[in-house]
């Protein structure tokens, strides 16, 4: 009888062994897909510092007052010719 | 079972013809026993010999074997932090961390590499093949060939595949705004450590804090598991100064063309919200760009605005006037006689005017910036009280605003003054301030008669003011201000077109080898914009201008309203005046 219960227990270890097994393989795997994913987020972080950068640099006051200038042929307002609408006047 | 094995036994006794296996004559030699017993003693020393090793290898070597072990699957990871972005008030982005590379290398690899290569590397690096040769040249084993590489080209200098040659992760700090922000940034060296302004100020917050971990690494180099503690990385916090790009922009163009047209040796200029105490916009120059200091000189780096002072001049006469007002001694319509000669004399000493102005009221005195006027005001005051007023208005106080090399200024103990000391200071001679203590000054007459802390990150919160001069008294102060860039006024050039504005011209001789210069003035102008609901208070400085114009009126005004109208402009104030064309007249009075 207890060679018995020894046989299924000695099955049930066999089994418990593997799926550690297994599981580590997972663990270790999702790990990986982890790692890659903050390394992607690392990355994106960085792209977005770059971004915000180029923005910044294109948008530069002087580099756009220089196109509308030259390129676009515009001119500074004044108030001479500028209409002045404000809320709740005649 | 026993049964079926005799059976089969005697199967097999038959078929060897009758002779019993276990009966065999061979197998009836007799051994000596102790051979048996060698056997014995050998396979049991052989077990026992691989239980000491274990032991061994468990007890004694374990420590050795396991660090043997981790050194070579664990990794120890440096994880980096960060330093924090600085943004101006609307989260334009004015200086940010992008990660590059070091390149080193170890000399003697790299040299026994192919000639082509070094080529090929020496063009990537940006340098002749002999410069590199010579930083290969060294006995160390480790040397820098370049250091803040960018990663496209750490890419290319990767394909090469040189031997010897290994990168290191770093970060570079770029400046979008360049020259134009720079003396509000400041900028890091190549250690990413704050150098200048307020990448130095705020090194404590701007700076992460790096963190580690301790992970396993398998053969192909992914981390398969975190071991032991990790420190988590904190990346350095952002930083939103009260700058207003817009306004800067404006400011640094401004104050640019007015160095440029009055072939002057530099200029400053500085904007404050008048509601706030932000420092929407603080320019000088000469500058320079932050992203190639090669060539930078003390000259573009000197932050006019903050560390230099100057005798103000006449920009002072207000505070004086509004003392005499707050005390009740005078009223804007109490006449004085400032003489017909122009001339008085305090003690032995002269205190003249550039024009003769006769009888005039206190009004006139600021609008035409009479000397003798605001001294026949200053003694009839205790120097005790004007000292206080100086205080209070911030000269010579240590500015608390939190930005390096800023100075305090001077402003001597009243007990020494002297009556024509008294007079002169009246009227901005022999007191020193810094341009942004003048601009910062001028709040109290912008505001309701308080003065409140100015600040270089952008205000959440209302700052609480200290009253200075009655409301009263700072409303009479602004209508006398408003009459200077009126015709009569000394600073008709500040007039803005859409806008009622106000302040006060400044000329100041230059003190060279202790003396008055008769030749180098600095002339300054601080105004007030718009005048029916102040915004902003604006200060103008420029040194040294060479030539015919030399005065605040001449210089520093025209600069004023070239700076007020676009940033008026530009934060869609609207406009208070119907005075939409001002012609300009070169017909300029003296201060």
């Amino acid at each position: 009888m207890s060679g018995k219960i020894n046989l299924v227990l000695a099955g049930l270890l066999v089994l418990c062994a593997l799926s550690v097994v297994k599981a580590q393989y997972i663990a270790r795997h999702l790990f990986i897909d982890l790692e890659a994913l903050q390394q992607q987020a690392r990355q994106l972080d960085i792209d977005w510092a770059q971004l915000q950068l180029d923005q910044s640099t294109l948008g530069k006051n002087a580099r756009i007052e220089q196109i509308a200038r030259t390129d676009l042929n515009m001119t500074p307002l004044t108030p001479a010719r500028t209409q002045y609408l404000t809320e709740g006047t005649k | 079972m026993k049964r079926a094995g005799d059976n089969k036994k005697g199967e097999r006794v038959a078929a060897s013809k009758g002779v019993k296996f276990s009966t065999s004559p061979l197998l009836a030699v007799r051994l000596p026993s102790w051979r048996s017993r060698v056997v014995l003693f050998v396979l049991f020393a052989a077990f026992a010999a691989l239980a000491g090793r274990a032991m061994w290898l468990q007890a004694v070597s374990r420590q050795f074997l396991q660090k043997q072990g981790a050194s070579r699957y664990e990794r120890t990871l440096e994880l980096p932090a960060t330093r924090g972005k600085i943004m101006d008030r609307n989260g334009q982005v004015l200086a940010s961390s992008i990660p590059v590379k070091a390149v080193w290398a170890i000399p003697d690899d790299v040299l026994a590499e192919p000639p082509e290569k070094l080529k090929k590397l020496a063009a990537l690096l940006e340098m002749s093949e002999a410069e590199l040769r010579k930083k290969l040249d060294s006995d160390r084993t480790f040397v820098y060939l370049k250091r803040q590489v960018e990663m496209d080209v750490i890419d290319k200098i990767n394909k090469l595949d040189i031997d010897g040659l290994d990168t290191r992760k770093e970060y570079k700090r770029f400046y979008p705004q360049g020259e134009v922000m720079t003396h509000m940034v400041g900028f890091t060296n190549v250690e990413d450590v704050g150098q200048e302004s307020m990448e130095l100020a705020q090194q404590k917050t701007l700076v992460g804090a790096t963190g580690s971990r301790k992970v396993i690494k398998d053969r192909l180099g992914h981390i398969v598991e975190d071991v032991g503690l990790s420190k988590e990385p904190h990346d350095g916090k952002d930083l939103t100064l009260s700058v207003d790009s817009k306004l800067q922009y404006i400011a640094f163009t401004s104050i640019k063309e007015a160095v440029e047209k009055f072939h002057a040796k530099a200029g400053a200029a500085v904007v404050l919200d008048v509601h706030t105490g932000e420092v929407l916009a603080l320019a000088n120059w000469p500058t320079y760009n932050p992203n190639d200091r090669t060539k930078l000189t003390g000259e573009q780096l000197r932050n006019r605005v903050i560390t230099d002072t100057f005798e103000p001049g006449s920009t002072l006469k207000p505070f004086t006037v509004a003392l005499a007002l707050d005390t009740n001694r005078v009223k804007p319509t109490t006449l004085f006689d400032t003489t017909l000669s122009g001339r008085i004399m305090v003690g032995d000493k002269p205190i003249r005017d550039t024009h003769p102005h006769g009888v005039i009221d206190v009004s006139t005195i600021i609008q035409k910036s009479s000397n003798i006027g605001v001294s026949k005001m200053a003694l009839a005051m205790p120097p005790q009280e004007m000292w206080e007023m100086f205080t209070k208005s911030g000269f010579g106080q240590a500015p608390r605003f939190g930005f390096p090399g800023a100075v305090a200024g001077r402003v001597r103990p009243y007990k020494s003054w002297r009556p024509v000391e008294q007079a002169n200071m009246s009227f901005g001679q022999g007191i020193s301030v810094s341009l942004l203590q003048l601009a910062r000054s001028y709040l109290i007459f912008a505001r309701d008669g308080d003065i409140i802390p100015l600040s270089f990150q952008k205000v959440t919160e209302k700052p609480v003011g200290q009253q200075v001069i009655s409301p009263k008294t700072a409303a009479e102060v602004r209508a006398m201000l408003e009459t200077v860039v009126l015709p009569g006024g000394t600073a008709t050039q500040a007039q803005v077109p859409g806008y009622r504005v106000g302040g006060k011209t400044g000329t100041a001789q230059k003190v060279i080898n202790g003396r008055y210069s008769q030749s180098h003035y600095i002339g300054s102008f601080a105004g007030i914009a718009p005048m029916s609901d102040p915004r902003f208070v604006i200060a103008v400085m420029v040194d040294d201008p060479v030539g015919a114009i030399h005065t605040g009126g001449g210089v520093a005004a025209p600069t004023f309203a070239a700076l007020a109208a676009n940033a008026l402009r530009a934060a869609n104030v609207p406009p208070d005046s119907n005075v939409t064309e001002i012609l300009k007249s070169e017909n300029l009075e003296e201060d």
